[in-house]
């Protein structure tokens, strides 16, 4: 109960009207960013860090903690109004989002749901950090190199159940993902690969404007042969708040996997590096091994809500390491522990004890954020569902210009507009001939960070593989691993040899 | 047998497969493979995905006869010359007078919309590239040579 | 004619002297009267709120708030393609005038390294202004850890236990390799692994994953007071201070020191006019001399004020190039 009293204390740190307000401008600021493709929680976070300068160091941190979290909700807006991820957990909300929002007509309950099950995650993770934060940082610390290369084989693993019609195709964009992740600086010999002395491929392929590229921009091009198609009357009607109402039968639907995400998430944010692109990919890929009323990918409530829940959660989880030990989770998190050092806090394991207020503070306004959020958002469903009646003669050359600006505003630079050109082609000639391109995001995504930890095992155990199974936890996510291999191979065998015996 | 035209269905798996074979080429030769006491080297891991990604092109490859011939309407190249023509543009008048441009000319000249309609268009993507992306975030947008030369 | 001569000669004198004072008078305003006439672009070649983003934003802070570039303004652009080499090749080809004038770039040793090593862009290839400060390292232990001492460690090595370091990229990949060689021990009895930032380094030794981390002292400073670092040596000429100072140097066990210094400098490209150089010299040298810098910065990074001026850390700077190629095989 002793943290149940700090938390208390944090809001009564937090609930000023200058505090307020703060948090009110934090979360719709973070609304905005993570609306905008090409612009991050990272760079929205750095680019806004600046304007923090004028606070006092807790209504600063408040701000940047409000702003990181709602930049979770607003990646979610652009994937599923257009199909163009905002930031990289979204690509999994795309998946679901957009079909929900065109082929199902239901823009604003995909938005609803998304925000929602934002909210349930991003909760369950709070309460989970409030209560067992530094216990939580203590067990991720557990998770070494070996460790995680088996959690991540699982993941990888399990990118197989998104390869959906043709798995031989899904299959091989999976593994060129993974090639394509591989070129640019070698980490842990700091020496150049497969960049063909080319200067801008040494840093490697940046992954937003693969991504504007590879969805946003491919499906422009798709777009162009539904020029002439008119705009659904039904759908106009349905742009009211009232029109975007969830059902109860929605909201039981939703209720089950945002749940189970939030927890998973949690956890996966806790992990050193694994990030919120992980957690959203786990929570999507568990909800397979569950029952949905729709398939997966055609739409389905528990496809957002699985994702977009584990995705929020992450970003909650992500703090626990941040405020117990000092260590940042993902790039936005470091930026925020520069943001702490520079207004002179002492990120680290004694930030708890030495500076209360501060932790609990922050621990406090992501509540109030998480809070906030959902009201603004909700609140902006009937504006931005507009977006969608807006015929698509004219969205062609609106979203290129989209794609154009976010791509260039990643890292500053024609070589983003390129890449996102390329991607863009390869991504709708792959479209055509029936080759999905997410499995090959995610594996880009997740392949560097196998890799690495594999590497980094190896040392370790002086190239013997034993540390993947001396090691209880990894060993326990080998036997899972195990399971998910050997048990579609065995229904496979059973089944046929239930046909024989007829 | 009878001879099948090619069709891009058939030259996905092939450039896949070269893709495969020059990863796994650099990665033998150039990039090491396995030490004894350090482990797996840099080439170690795309050379493995490389040798999977080779066997599953030739299986697409095979598959690729029975599918039916893929078509690209022309009309879906059209905002990829778009794109080509902004980013050439962009060298020479910078990226917001061009991205404007684009926008008046597809809406204008190929949509053929109203004076109107095309300018409401020109003002809302403006007012999100230059309020949000230039004066709110400060993204520094390329300006292009003439304006260098007049700058300077 | 003779009349037609002279005249000739004396509007030939004329327009001369008329020309060389000109061009005297030109050189020698520039000299004493460069300043900033427009915002001042400042790249920075890594992510923003990393090392490098801080140091650029705490001097440019400073210079701003004190007043130090005639009212104008600094513009940092991040320019972190081709991990950084892009931006930094960019720098070094900007050509004389107004924009040369009017760019810096921030440059630590952690990014000559990189750029020597796989780029042919060189450390001449800039216009030094300014080194401002200097970070070392130390070897740490985690709570878990067999040994107690660098003593016990070495001993340990030349017994033919094999250990692993953990540490970041870049100086701390260069000090492992001058350590090992001073130490008279291979790779593989010392192994090291690479994260991408110290504070991977750190996760994995709090959780007891290696044995040894390599790091400069700000990042770990905390996880000493905490009790969950022990400093165990110090890679400088001498021992750091406050709750590091435990730690002893190698020339305290019998070795020869080790010091990679990872230091942090602006440059400027090659072209910028002798006028812009001393001026911008002149302006970090005032923000490396105010309480700003000294407390704000310097005192809470932990790092080693060493300010040198451009001939000081040119010569300083080549020579660092020169025996990083020599160590990397590459000598020129």
């Amino acid at each position: 109960m002793e943290n149940l009293e700090m938390l208390l204390m944090g809001f009564s740190v937090v609930l000023t009207f200058q505090n307020v307000m703060v948090t009110m401008l934090g979360a719709v600021l973070g609304l905005v960013v993570g609306a905008m493709p090409g612009i991050g929680s990272l760079a929205g976070v750095a680019l806004l860090l600046p304007l923090t300068y004028k606070f006092n160091p807790t209504t600063a941190i408040i701000m940047l903690g409000a702003l990181y979290y709602s930049n979770m909700y607003g990646g979610s807006f652009s994937a599923i109004l257009l199909n163009i991820p905002g930031d990289s957990p979204a690509v999994m909300t795309a998946l679901d989002g957009y079909p929900m929002a065109t082929k199902r007509n239901r823009p604003g309950q995909a938005l609803f749901t998304s925000n929602l099950s934002s909210f349930i995650g991003g909760f369950i993770g709070m309460v989970i950090l409030t209560f067992m934060g530094p216990a939580l940082a203590e067990l991720g610390l557990k998770f070494g190199p070996a460790e995680m290369t088996s959690l991540l084989l699982v993941a990888m693993t399990s990118i197989g159940w998104l390869v959906g019609e043709s798995p031989t195709k899904g299959v091989i964009l999976t593994l060129v993902g993974i090639l394509l992740a591989t070129m640019g600086m070698d980490t842990l010999t700091g020496s150049p690969r497969y960049d063909f002395g080319n200067m801008y491929l040494l840093g490697g392929i940046p992954f937003i404007p693969f991504v504007i590229g590879a969805v946003g921009f491919s499906q422009v091009l798709k777009l162009m042969t539904e020029r002439n198609k008119k705009v659904d009357v039904n759908l106009t009607q349905k742009l009211t708040i009232k029109g975007s109402m969830l059902t109860l039968h929605d909201v039981r639907r939703l209720v089950p996997p945002a749940i189970r995400s939030g927890f998973m998430g949690t956890f996966v944010g806790v992990l050193p590096g694994a990030g919120a692109t992980t957690g959203a990919f786990l929570g999507y890929a568990a909800q397979k091994a569950f029952k949905s009323e729709k398939p997966l990918g055609s739409g389905a409530i528990e496809g957002i809500a699985s994702c977009e829940s584990a995705n929020n959660a992450a970003a909650a989880g992500s703090f626990a390491p941040l405020l117990a030990l000092g260590i940042p989770g993902s790039g936005t998190g470091a930026v925020l522990l520069g943001g702490l050092m520079m207004w002179g806090l002492n990120p680290g394991p004694l930030l708890f004890s030495s500076n209360p207020d501060f932790a609990w503070g922050l621990i406090a306004s992501l509540f109030l954020a998480n809070l906030l959020t959902l009201f603004i958002s909700l609140g902006v469903i009937p504006f931005l569902i507009k977006i969608l009646t807006v015929p698509v003669r004219i969205l062609i050359p609106i979203i290129t210009v989209v794609c154009v600006v976010g791509s260039y505003s990643t890292s500053n630079s024609m070589y983003g507009v390129i890449i996102m050109f390329l991607s863009g082609l390869f991504g709708y000639v792959l479209d055509r001939n029936g080759y999905g391109v997410a499995p090959m995001l995610l594996s880009f995504v997740l392949a560097p960070l196998l890799e690495s930890n594999m590497r980094k095992a190896f040392i370790i155990s002086n190239g013997g593989l034993g540390i993947f199974v001396d090691k209880p936890i990894s060993a326990f996510l080998l036997l899972i691993l195990l399971a998910i291999v050997v048990t579609p191979v065995v229904k496979f065998i059973l089944r046929k040899v239930g046909t024989r015996k007829q | 047998m009878q001879l099948k035209k090619v069709t891009s269905q058939m030259v996905i798996p092939v450039v896949t497969a070269v893709i495969a074979a020059l990863f796994i080429y650099l990665g033998i030769t150039k990039y090491g493979f396995w030490h004894e006491l350090r482990g797996p080297l840099p080439g170690f891991f795309p050379t493995l995905i490389g040798v999977a990604l080779l066997a599953l092109s030739f299986i697409a490859f095979l598959g690729s006869f029975k599918e039916e011939k893929t078509t690209y309407p022309i009309e879906s190249w059209y905002p990829a010359l778009g794109v080509i023509a902004i980013m050439l543009a962009t060298l020479v008048i910078g990226m917001i007078p061009s991205l404007a441009l684009f926008v008046i000319l597809w809406l204008k000249w190929y949509e053929k919309y109203s004076w109107k309609t095309t300018l409401i268009g020109l003002a809302v993507i403006m007012a999100i590239v230059i309020g949000a992306f230039v004066m709110w975030l400060g993204v520094p947008f390329p300006k292009g040579i003439i304006y260098n030369w007049i700058a300077y | 004619m003779r009349k037609i001569a002279l005249v000739l000669a004396l509007v030939l004198l004329a327009s001369v002297s008329v020309f060389a004072n000109g061009t005297a008078e030109a050189a020698g305003g520039a000299e004493k009267s460069f300043v900033p006439t427009r915002n001042v672009d400042w790249y920075v070649t890594s992510s923003p709120g990393g090392g490098s983003d801080i140091f650029t934003r705490t001097i440019t802070d400073i210079a701003v708030k004190e007043d130090l570039i005639n009212g104008k303004n600094f513009v940092i652009q991040y320019k972190t393609d081709g991990a950084g080499e892009v931006g930094r090749l960019l720098v070094s080809n900007i050509k004389a005038g107004v924009q040369a004038d009017h760019t810096l770039l921030t440059f630590n040793s952690g990014d000559l390294m990189p750029m020597v090593k796989n780029t042919s862009n060189r450390f001449q290839n800039f216009q030094p202004i300014a080194h401002m400060a200097v970070d070392k390292h130390l070897i740490f232990i985690g709570e878990s850890s067999k040994y107690t001492s660098a003593e016990e460690i070495i001993d340990a090595l030349k017994h033919g236990e094999r250990l692993v370091l953990g540490g970041s990229k870049g100086d701390d990949i260069a000090c492992h390799a001058a350590l090992i060689k001073e130490l008279g021990i291979t790779q593989d009895q010392l192994s090291y692994i690479a994260h991408d930032a110290t504070s991977g380094a750190i996760t994995a030794i709090l959780g007891g994953h290696f044995d040894l981390l390599i790091s400069k002292p700000a990042a770990a400073s905390q996880y000493v007071e905490a009790g969950k670092l022990t400093p165990v040596l110090a890679l400088s000429t001498s021992r750091f201070p406050g709750n590091l100072s435990g730690a002893p140097t190698l020339s305290e066990l019998g070795y020869k020191n080790v010091e990679v210094p990872n230091w942090r400098s602006v440059v400027a490209p090659k072209n910028m006019s002798a006028a812009a150089v001393s001026y911008w010299s002149n302006v970090m040298k005032q923000v490396s001399e105010t309480e700003a810098w000294q407390k704000g910065y310097i005192e809470k990074q932990k790092l080693v004020p060493d300010f040198m001026d451009t001939d000081t850390y040119r010569a300083y700077g080549m020579k660092f190039q020169a025996d990083y190629l020599e160590s990397i095989g590459k000598s020129e």
